[in-house]
């Protein structure tokens, strides 16, 4: 059969052409091993073929459902990119990054409500996290003391976990008032539901061949759990609430849209009344700050656990 | 005609390879014998150009392969068909693709890209996995095949390159007793059948005695020996294994120990 | 009783000094980051105004509302809210797809193994993290003011803040990816989209398939909320209700989110095993 030729300057330099180290079967026996093939392949493929047709079949649907338009966004595109135009413009016309000044105008103002942010979080975080604590040997499934204590902890935590902390936010501005004090709740009470589950894995895939080894030497159980448990679980505990700090730094930037305190009430207040300049300052405010805290709880826990409790 | 002259790879301050030179003639089968960590796996890659020399030339029939670039490098790599230790298949993908995969230089690459392979080069791999008997397994994926079965698609892959030269790195590291005899002696045929040159690196030394028709050995990146198997005495054998094992111990070359290669209680915590 | 020979203190001592004379620093570091943690703490309390009066007033207020809550009651409005779950669903499942189709290409730029250089690198990098800052929330506000109120403004919030997101978990994917496979292929003469197309993505398409699935039903949570901006969906008609103090109708907005989360769950976790064949790993 004709091979293609190996056209490259290097084959210049041979003289003989190559003899090749494969000998091409019988065309008979190539059809039967190619057609064997044929026939495995085309069943995986007609499977994925379908897997994609049913998917891009939901898109579709999907679109209708959520009134996606593409000629409203082609006609409005020109907006988004606009936006960006105009939250980079003073009042004055000019860029805003020629007047400082001018531009972060309220720094004072918002310094503070992001002060109160990273607060709201801290404290959200750390209520959350010690409720998780003490929460999450009952859900754990190596050291719960009942199964239905196991069941009743676990759908509460499922609860706190999947209803939107805003939601929650929503509920208790009514019930504690405007304020960052129900701010603090709705995060408390959403990070007890993510971490309780986190930690509760962490406990179930504690070795517990360490307790063992420990148990063995004569010591109570008290310090098993202190030497043997303790050391396994710590770096994890620690490492997800660090995690869960910087996700509720985030979370407590929007908190002030439905009034639970925080710098989300300037922000809201900025993009529904157009100050464009001032939205702007308050996104980069939070952009920077939102860096500056992941940034640091990663050297923290790069510092604290090594590199292997990353994610 | 391979020739290395000088060749020196450098991590660091570290020489990987130091300063080897020698030459390869066409159709000889050559073994890299050394310990682990004297530098075969470096200059193997260098000689395929996944590793690029610090300094020094790799010359094939008078071209200057450590000069070449884009789409002439990408054709001495097909050329040059590097064998793996780990076989360096792409696991998700089935094993006739896998075989494809060495005729990539040689076709347009929007017709591989879009897999839509010349009817030729199917019957090439096809025949190719049928000549280790795996062409039943074509459809499978790479990653369900026994390491065994998977150093032989490695080896079909590389036959259908066409190449000139076979490079095995330790090939046979990761395999039985049974798949290793399998595996060095398809390597044998390739080389006596058709002429292609083999250069593989070996751990062992009664393999390397077995198959090569000339050893070279490596230690701590240098070229310590280089010869017919009959004249790598055990002395020189020896040789070349405690310098390298100095080397690990970071000390200065020092003599053997004599009897016992147990260290003392206590100096192992000194050192 | 077997005795071990007494060691010699004074010795051992000198010869490890760093286990016997640990440094204060070393010994107070636990304690004086513990209590600096609490008095932050306690400083937020303070400053944030929390009183034990209003925690006990609230609580009531809060007793009393779950109290008001029972039994879950859509009045006539289950068509309705039936529609707006759907047109929350569709957001979640529209964003999510769009933003992994953008973050895809991009991630590629961001990945150490296909871009060495940091030059384009930690741009691509740092603008993926500036966009994965701002909270969905916000993106929906950006969005409404482009393309109006409603669903669509949704889709195109979660969008955005996913592929920030997808863009940074894709790179880690694509670093993470065998190394050995690429070098196969880069062995046997194939060129950098060669390496791209057989090396790579055969590894990295089902860690991102998987990721994507993930994220649906994650984004089917954030999707519930966007409506309280005023970005469509079910989140819409739950801010109205709790606005208007309906909390029958609260209640059962709630758990209509709560079974379609742990639907998504079910049906996301499925899929994801079958792509991967195990059990996923995110
Ligand atoms: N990519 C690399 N970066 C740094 N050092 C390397 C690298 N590759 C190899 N080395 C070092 O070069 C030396 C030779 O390695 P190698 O060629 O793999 O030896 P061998 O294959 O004989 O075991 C080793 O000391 C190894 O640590
Ligand atoms: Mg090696």
């Amino acid at each position: 059969m004709a091979r293609p030729f190996l056209s490259t300057q290097l084959r210049t330099g041979l003289q003989a052409p190559m003899a090749t180290a494969v000998s091409i079967l019988p065309a008979q026996q190539l059809a039967t091993l190619e057609g064997a093939y044929r026939k495995s392949v085309a069943r995986k493929r007609s499977k994925a073929a379908l897997a994609t047709a049913a998917f891009c079949a939901v898109l579709v649907i999907a679109a209708f459902g959520a009134e996606v338009n593409l000629r409203t966004l082609f006609t409005y595109f020109g907006n988004f990119v606009s936006y960006f135009d105009r939250i980079l413009t003073l009042d004055s016309g000019a860029r805003v990054w020629t007047d400082p000044a001018e531009w972060f105008w309220g720094w004072h103002k918002w310094l503070k409500m992001l002060g109160e942010t990273i607060l709201i979080s801290y404290v959200g975080t750390l209520t959350g996290a010690v409720l998780a604590f003490s929460l999450n040997f009952f859900a754990a499934q190596n050291t719960s003391p009942g199964p239905w204590v196991r069941f009743t902890v676990r759908r509460l935590l499922e609860f706190a976990r999947t209803v939107p902390g805003i939601v929650f936010a929503l509920i208790f501005v009514i019930a504690f008032g405007l304020g960052p004090m129900a701010g603090v709740l709705a995060i408390a009470i959403h990070t007890t539901g993510a971490l309780g589950k986190l930690f509760a894995e962490i406990v179930e895939n504690a070795d517990m061949k360490p307790v063992e080894g420990i148990r063995s030497t004569g010591a109570s159980w008290l310090s098993c759990m202190r030497f043997a448990v303790l050391p396994q679980v710590s770096a994890g505990y620690a490492s997800y609430a660090l995690l869960r700090f910087e996700i509720n730094v985030r979370e407590a930037s929007v908190m002030g849209f439905v009034g639970a305190g925080g710098i989300g009430q300037e922000l809201v207040v900025a993009i529904r009344k157009f100050y464009y300049s001032d939205v702007s300052a308050i996104l980069i405010t939070i952009i920077v700050t939102v860096f500056i805290i992941d940034i640091s709880t990663g050297w923290l826990r790069g510092r604290l656990f090594g590199k292997e409790t990353r994610r | 005609m391979l020739v290395v002259e000088g060749l020196t790879c450098r991590f660091g301050t570290k020489a990987a390879v130091d300063n080897a030179s020698f030459s390869i003639a066409p159709g000889s089968f050559v073994g890299v014998i050394g310990r682990s960590g004297a530098g075969k796996s470096t200059l193997l890659r260098m000689i395929n150009r996944l590793a690029d020399p610090t300094s020094g030339r790799i010359l094939f029939e008078g071209t200057d392969v450590t000069a070449l670039r884009g789409k002439e490098l990408r054709q001495w790599r097909a050329r040059s068909a590097m064998i793996f230790q780990q076989f360096n298949l792409v696991g998700r993908l089935d094993v006739l693709t896998n075989v494809l995969m060495g005729r990539l230089a040689q076709i347009p690459s929007w017709r591989s890209l879009a897999q839509v392979w010349p009817e030729q080069d199917r019957a090439l791999a096809l025949s190719a996995l049928d000549q280790f008997d795996i062409a039943q397994l074509a459809a499978q994926r790479a990653d369900q095949l026994s390491g065994g079965q998977q150093q032989r698609v490695a080896i079909a892959r590389a036959l259908v390159q066409e190449p000139d030269i076979i490079l095995a790195d330790e090939p046979i590291a990761s395999l039985d007793p049974r798949n290793t005899k399998i595996v060095m002696d398809a390597l044998l045929r390739i080389n006596k059948h058709f002429g292609i040159t083999v250069l593989c690196n070996l751990h062992s030394l009664d393999l390397a005695r077995t198959y090569c028709d000339r050893l070279i050995g490596m230690a701590a990146g240098r070229v310590v020996f280089d010869g017919a198997p009959a004249a790598l005495t055990d002395q020189i054998a020896r040789e070349l294994y405690d310098l390298e094992a100095n080397d690990v111990m970071g000390g200065a070359p020092m003599p053997a120990p004599d009897g016992t290669t147990v260290p003392a209680l206590g100096t192992a915590a000194a050192a | 009783m077997s005795q071990l020979p007494r060691p010699d203190t004074a010795e051992l001592r000198a010869k490890y000094p760093g286990v016997f004379d640990r440094p204060a620093s070393a010994r107070l570091a636990m304690p004086t980051m513990i209590a600096a943690a609490f008095a932050i703490f306690v400083y937020g309390l303070v400053d944030l105004d929390f009183s034990p009066t209003k925690l006990i007033s609230g609580m009531s207020q809060l007793g009393w509302i779950a109290m008001l809550m029972i039994p879950p009651n859509p009045g006539t409005s289950f068509p309705l809210y039936m529609q707006a779950l759907g047109e929350t669903l569709s957001i979640a499942l529209l964003g999510t797809t769009l933003a992994a189709l953008l973050a895809l290409p991009v991630s590629l730029l961001a990945a150490r193994n296909i871009i060495p250089s940091n030059l384009i690198r930690f741009p691509v990098r740092r603008f993926l993290d500036s966009i994965r800052g701002v909270d969905t929330l916000i993106w929906a506000l950006v969005w409404i003011n482009v393309v109006g109120l409603g669903p669509f403004a949704g889709v195109l919030a979660i969008m955005v803040s996913d592929f920030g997101a997808f863009g940074k978990l894709f790179s880690e994917a694509i670093e993470a990816a065998d190394r050995k496979q690429v070098e196969g292929i880069r062995a046997s003469g194939g060129n950098a989209l060669h390496e791209i197309r057989f090396g790579l993505l055969p590894q990295v398409l089902p860690v991102i398939a998987g990721q994507v699935l993930y994220f649906i039903e994650s984004n089917t949570r954030s999707a519930t909320i966007i409506g309280i901006v005023g970005a469509g969906g079910i989140g819409l008609q739950l801010a109205e209700q709790i606005r208007v103090l309906e909390w029958q109708k609260v209640s059962f907005l709630i758990l209509m989110i709560l079974i379609a989360v742990a639907a998504i769950d079910f049906i996301s976790s499925k899929l994801r095993f079958a792509i991967i064949g195990q059990r996923a790993v995110v």
